[in-house]
């Protein structure tokens, strides 16, 4: 960066057809260089065309199927775009253009930057699984998925995965979680937890928490619009624009997940497996850990199991920092992690390459002490997925 | 909404800075000007020229390789319809789509005003005052 008050330089330029992405990177690369940086949230082209040979028998049959549907001209290859066709297309008027969706290798030559410790791969496509409503065919999608991004991503310089695992067949989600944990770059089993019915702490998942506790592998919880879902939790039942579905349904849903883990007594029957949140931002953290610890004073007796306050337990969950807020004052992220004491827990992700990834400054712009900044960008990361410093 | 404040930051005397000939400047065509640490958008939309920060105030993405084009509106003046507006005007955030008049800086459904700077063109050629 020319930083001389008194230069000059000039260059032509195009708009950019596709949102920007890495600059903010190179941008920071001097100032980044020697910290531990992982991304706990980063996404590829996982279309479910890349699925298809991965299945068997009828399962096939309705892959091929569903690969020739034909929506408004696009392959209906994308569950997503499928969806969303459904409810709100167009309605942003395609601004910012569209993000692609990033190849192997965009990936890779993002981590050969060298800026970029770890990339943890979270699925796209099969992030709304938790709300199809057939178990069977959400977990051969599921099993589908995990042998695909095994086999086209292992051994990659900085690259882990975690796996996805359809909670509405928790007895097909253990197998997967036994099937892949060991697995040197396998780090987390993802449940997506939108339009999970009953809420995730119920008895009938504990064969999912059994799975990962046995392994030790952490729990990542991710969220996604949830387009079409209607009414879990307030999704478009309730509102009807996509902007009120967006902000509202991932915290509402992380909020919902964690009171439901908690008060169920998961922590205290798993006590060493980790959980994180993903894709929800933080400033409802402080809410539901407090806002829990104040009915628990009336409340305690509905479940003794608990040997602690809700706060002390939901203090201990990851989560990443991904969608940051954009708070009002370069102070107001520190003071905000202090609230929900996260110190330990919080961990940068960008959500790379979607369309509301955070770019790093967006993170870089809060002011923090320098011990924290690490934490945040590397060192909790580093912790959560049992991972080995690479700087 | 407080009255607009006019900033003082003018007091120091103007810099022109030499951007390019206008030959090489056409309509439709964009530069970004970075002086010192400064980035700064130059647009020539339609003959006339706009210059704006650089940078958005979200998250940094370089606002010189935005889009231009139109967006909804709905006010008081469109009877509260809402229109579809500003065709060619509106410069689209590239980073995650936060819009801004390219005659103003002001930005759409924000209270927030990008620094505009001039653009003179002088003898063929395009000049920026900072
Ligand atoms: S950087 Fe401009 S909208 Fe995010």
């Amino acid at each position: 960066m020319a930083s001389d008050e008194h230069s000059v330089t000039v260059r032509k330029v195009e708009p950019s057809s596709n949102p920007v992405q890495d600059e903010d990177l190179d941008q920071y690369g001097e100032e980044l260089s020697g910290l531990t940086i992982v991304d706990v949230d980063v996404h590829v082209d996982d279309t479910l065309m890349f699925m298809l040979d991965y299945m068997e028998g009828h399962f096939r049959k309705r892959m091929e199927t569903v690969l020739q549907a034909d929506f408004k001209g696009e392959p209906g290859n994308s569950l997503r775009n499928l969806i969303a066709h459904i409810a709100w297309l167009g309605s942003s008027y395609d601004k910012p253009p569209r993000a692609k969706l990033a190849t192997k290798e965009d990936l890779v030559s993002r981590m050969e930057k060298g800026i970029i410790d770890y990339s943890i791969l979270f699925p796209s496509e099969l992030l709304p699984v938790g709300y199809l409503p057939e178990p069977e065919w959400a977990a051969a999608l599921a099993t589908a998925y995990n042998q695909y991004m095994v086999d086209a991503y292992q051994n990659l310089d900085g690259v882990k995965i975690a796996i996805v695992v359809a909670p509405q067949h928790p007895v097909r989600a253990a197998e997967e979680i036994d099937r892949h944990a060991a697995h040197p770059d396998v780090v987390s089993v993802c449940v997506p937890d939108v339009g999970v019915n009953p809420p995730i702490g119920d008895e009938k998942y504990w064969p999912i928490f059994t799975a990962a506790a046995r392994h030790d592998l952490p729990i990542s919880f991710h969220g996604i619009e949830a387009l079409i879902h209607d009414n879990y939790p307030l999704r478009v039942a309730h509102f009807h624009t996509l902007m009120q579905v967006n902000s509202m349904g991932f915290p509402f849903t992380s909020m919902l997940q964690i009171m439901s883990v908690v008060c169920a007594g998961i922590p205290i029957r798993f006590p060493n497996l980790k959980f994180a949140i993903l894709e929800a931002g933080l400033t409802w953290m402080p809410f539901i850990m407090y806002r829990l610890d104040a009915a628990y004073l009336r409340y305690r007796t509905e479940m003794p199991a608990l040997e602690k306050k809700p706060s002390d337990y939901i203090r201990d969950w990851y989560i990443g920092t991904h969608e940051l807020e954009a708070l009002p004052r370069r102070g107001d992220l520190a003071k905000l992690i202090d609230l929900y004491q996260g110190h330990n827990t919080t961990m940068w992700a960008s959500d790379w390459p979607h369309l509301e990834r955070d770019l790093i400054a967006g993170f870089m712009r809060y002011d923090m002490d320098e011990t924290l900044r690490r934490k945040i960008l590397g060192e909790n990361a580093l912790r959560f997925f049992g991972l080995k410093p690479r700087k | 909404m407080t009255p607009e404040k006019q900033p003082t930051r003018r007091s120091r005397s103007q810099r022109r800075i030499f951007v390019a000939p206008l030959n090489d400047f056409p309509p439709g065509t964009r530069m970004e000007v970075q002086v010192g640490r400064v980035l700064i958008a130059v647009f020539n939309v339609g003959g006339d020229f706009f210059a704006l920060f650089g940078r958005c105030p979200h998250q940094s993405a370089p606002l010189s390789r935005g889009r231009l084009q139109g967006t909804v509106i709905c006010n008081a003046d469109t009877c509260w319809e809402t229109q579809w507006a500003h065709e060619g005007e509106v410069l689209v955030c590239p980073g995650h789509g936060m819009e801004y008049d390219i005659r103003s800086g002001k930005a759409f459904g924000y209270d927030l005003k990008l620094r505009t700077y001039d653009v003179v063109v002088e003898n063929g050629q395009v000049f920026l005052l900072t």
